[in-house]
């Protein structure tokens, strides 16, 4: 019995558990806490049981719709939208990497602003860009496509110049075209680079499309998220929002790792390996 | 014959092999395409490609004039925005370190933190924030200080989450012969820790800051955009659109890119004095 428990110790999904219920315990104690000695503790720190509920509670909060019906609608509006971004600026950033690739004059040319870009605090521009688009659906397409460029274009171009001197040798060896040098060499070795940006970006892009939506009332995430906090609905609703989006952006960071598994073998036959040895 | 045809090459091939011509590109043509941009923005030749008006998307040299006129709110919301940054990055780095060290001396129970820490990385600020502004709400009477204490958690946790990731892989992956030579030596776990792993998670800090600071700078500012307490570069942004002043706006964008940009810079040239040992 004893060396069953510790054989599950060992294992990293069960110090992840571990980890899970410290922090529902160190939750629950605050929340206990703040009942005690606050006048309206669900505004600070109310008992997870009690989100659980309003989550399944078919009691109308606005406009005749439930807690989840609210969330839920609202967070289709968001997300489709981030997700449309967030393909934009991953087809563009993989777009300008392969053009920084094949001509040099063009790497010299924006590589720097490549660099410059990412240290703009670009969801600082959010409002700017939303008086400029005027259409707030637009306005979160094109911050959550710019979000989700640059990282995507930054680390697969390292993706490319990670390819050693040998590949290219080979393929001069065999008198192979620029264009089979790139669908065998290149792209393939740029692949776990690219999916690196992906990782970065899939968060971010989720990230702006709530905040654009928090510019103005449209729907959305963000909009709910601060009509609630405004009192406007059931404060519930807001800490389902905070609990669903920290959810999804964990998810859509998950989601890239797993799409990397798919699309590249490689990746997965190791591991299997690694694990029959270990037991 | 053959050698003559060698020595005359076209004009684009003799460009490509000239070292110092190449150099000499590398800063010239970033150059001439700030430029051009700038001409184009100046000659309003970009306000008829996105369809607005020197109204939304003022001219840079005007931008350049209100940003000399404020110039002493501007230093003002910056400190604000700067101090935020800095403290919770400083924080968060601090705290991120101390546990990928307990995460590397007790790895069975430190693998599953890590991977709830890399999970709250990608919790959006949004989220986070107004949580964060619930929290601190009895923390002073002053709207100022407790607002200013949100926003560093928010940054703090954020930078947090990136450096301990960074930080246990450079604690970890130590070269096989140098943990070989510590085991030959039969050293102490605690030596070990000091001698071996501390130095080798040095350049892995850098990667860490290298995200971790313009990521720093974003979170500020978004975390102020849900801050009671009106102040900061970010929240200055937001102010001056519902106003529809929209140059002062866009000088406080123009601000938030310099900050950006300046602390990468002091961030590179603290890494070429440190790491210099290294190399």
């Amino acid at each position: 019995m004893k060396q069953r428990i510790m054989a599950l110790s060992r294992k990293k999904w069960f110090s992840m558990a571990v980890w899970i219920f410290a922090l529902v315990c160190v939750w629950e104690i605050g929340a206990s806490v703040v009942a005690g000695t606050k006048r309206s503790p669900e505004n600070i720190l109310p008992h997870l049981y009690q989100i659980a509920v309003a989550a399944f509670s078919p009691e109308p909060v606005s406009a005749g719709m439930s807690a989840a019906a609210v969330v839920l609608t609202s967070a289709g509006a968001t997300l489709l939208r981030a997700l449309l971004g967030f393909a934009c600026g991953t087809v563009l950033g993989f777009a300008l990497a392969l053009l920084m690739q094949l001509s040099g004059i063009v790497e010299k040319l924006v590589f720097p602003y490549l660099m410059l870009i990412q240290l703009i605090p670009v969801l600082g521009l959010a409002p700017i860009i939303l008086s400029i688009t005027g259409d707030i659906n637009q306005s979160r397409i094109v911050i959550a496509a710019v979000l989700s460029f640059y990282p995507v274009a930054a680390n697969t171009l390292a993706g490319f110049q990670s390819v050693e001197k040998e590949k290219y040798d080979l393929m001069y060896t065999y008198a192979a075209r620029k264009s089979v040098i790139y669908k065998k060499i290149l792209i393939p070795s740029a692949i776990p680079y690219f999916f690196t940006g992906l990782k970065i970006a899939a968060p971010m892009a989720v990230t702006a499309s709530i905040l654009v939506d928090t510019l103005q009332g449209d729907g959305g995430l963000g909009c709910m998220l601060s009509q609630s906090l405004k009192h406007a609905m059931s404060i519930y609703v807001f800490w389902l929002i905070v609990f669903f989006s920290a959810f999804i952006g964990i998810f859509s960071g998950y989601l890239m790792g797993r799409l990397e598994l798919l699309v590249s073998p490689e990746k997965r036959k190791p591991r299997k390996a690694q694990k029959r040895k270990g037991n | 014959m053959a050698q003559k045809r060698k020595r005359k090459k076209r004009l684009y091939q003799r460009i490509r092999e000239n070292k110092r011509l190449q150099s000499a590109e590398t800063v010239v043509l970033p150059v001439m395409l700030g430029i051009a941009i700038f001409l184009l923005w100046q000659g309003g030749i970009v306000h008829q490609w996105f369809h607005t008006d020197v109204f939304t998307l003022p001219l840079p040299t005007k931008i350049g004039s209100i940003m000399g006129d404020n110039i002493d709110k501007i230093l003002e919301n910056t400190f604000s925005t700067v101090s935020v940054a800095f403290i919770g990055l400083a924080l968060g780095c601090i705290l991120g370190y101390l546990f990928a060290v307990l995460a590397a001396v007790f790895p069975r129970i430190g693998s599953g933190g890590l991977g709830i820490i890399g999970a709250f990385a990608s919790i959006p600020v949004v989220a986070l924030a107004p949580v964060m502004n619930n929290w601190t709400r009895d923390l002073s009477k002053e709207a100022s200080i407790r607002s200013m204490a949100s926003k560093i958690i928010v940054v703090m946790l954020i930078s947090a989450a990136n450096m301990s990731l960074n930080a246990y892989r450079g604690l970890t992956e130590v070269k096989p012969f140098s943990e070989d030579l510590m085991a030959i030596y039969t050293t102490k776990k605690r030596v070990v820790l000091w001698k071996l792993r501390i130095p080798n998670s040095l350049p892995y800090v850098f990667i860490a800051l290298k995200v971790a600071v313009p990521s720093s700078i974003m979170t500020a500012i978004v975390s102020e955009y849900f801050a009671e307490y009106i102040t900061g570069v970010g929240r200055q942004i937001r102010e001056n659109i519902v106003l529809a002043q929209y140059a002062t706006a866009w000088a406080y964008i123009a601000t938030a890119c310099i900050i950006g940009v300046a602390a990468y810079v002091l961030l590179m040239v603290i890494q070429g004095l440190t790491l210099r040992r290294y190399h």
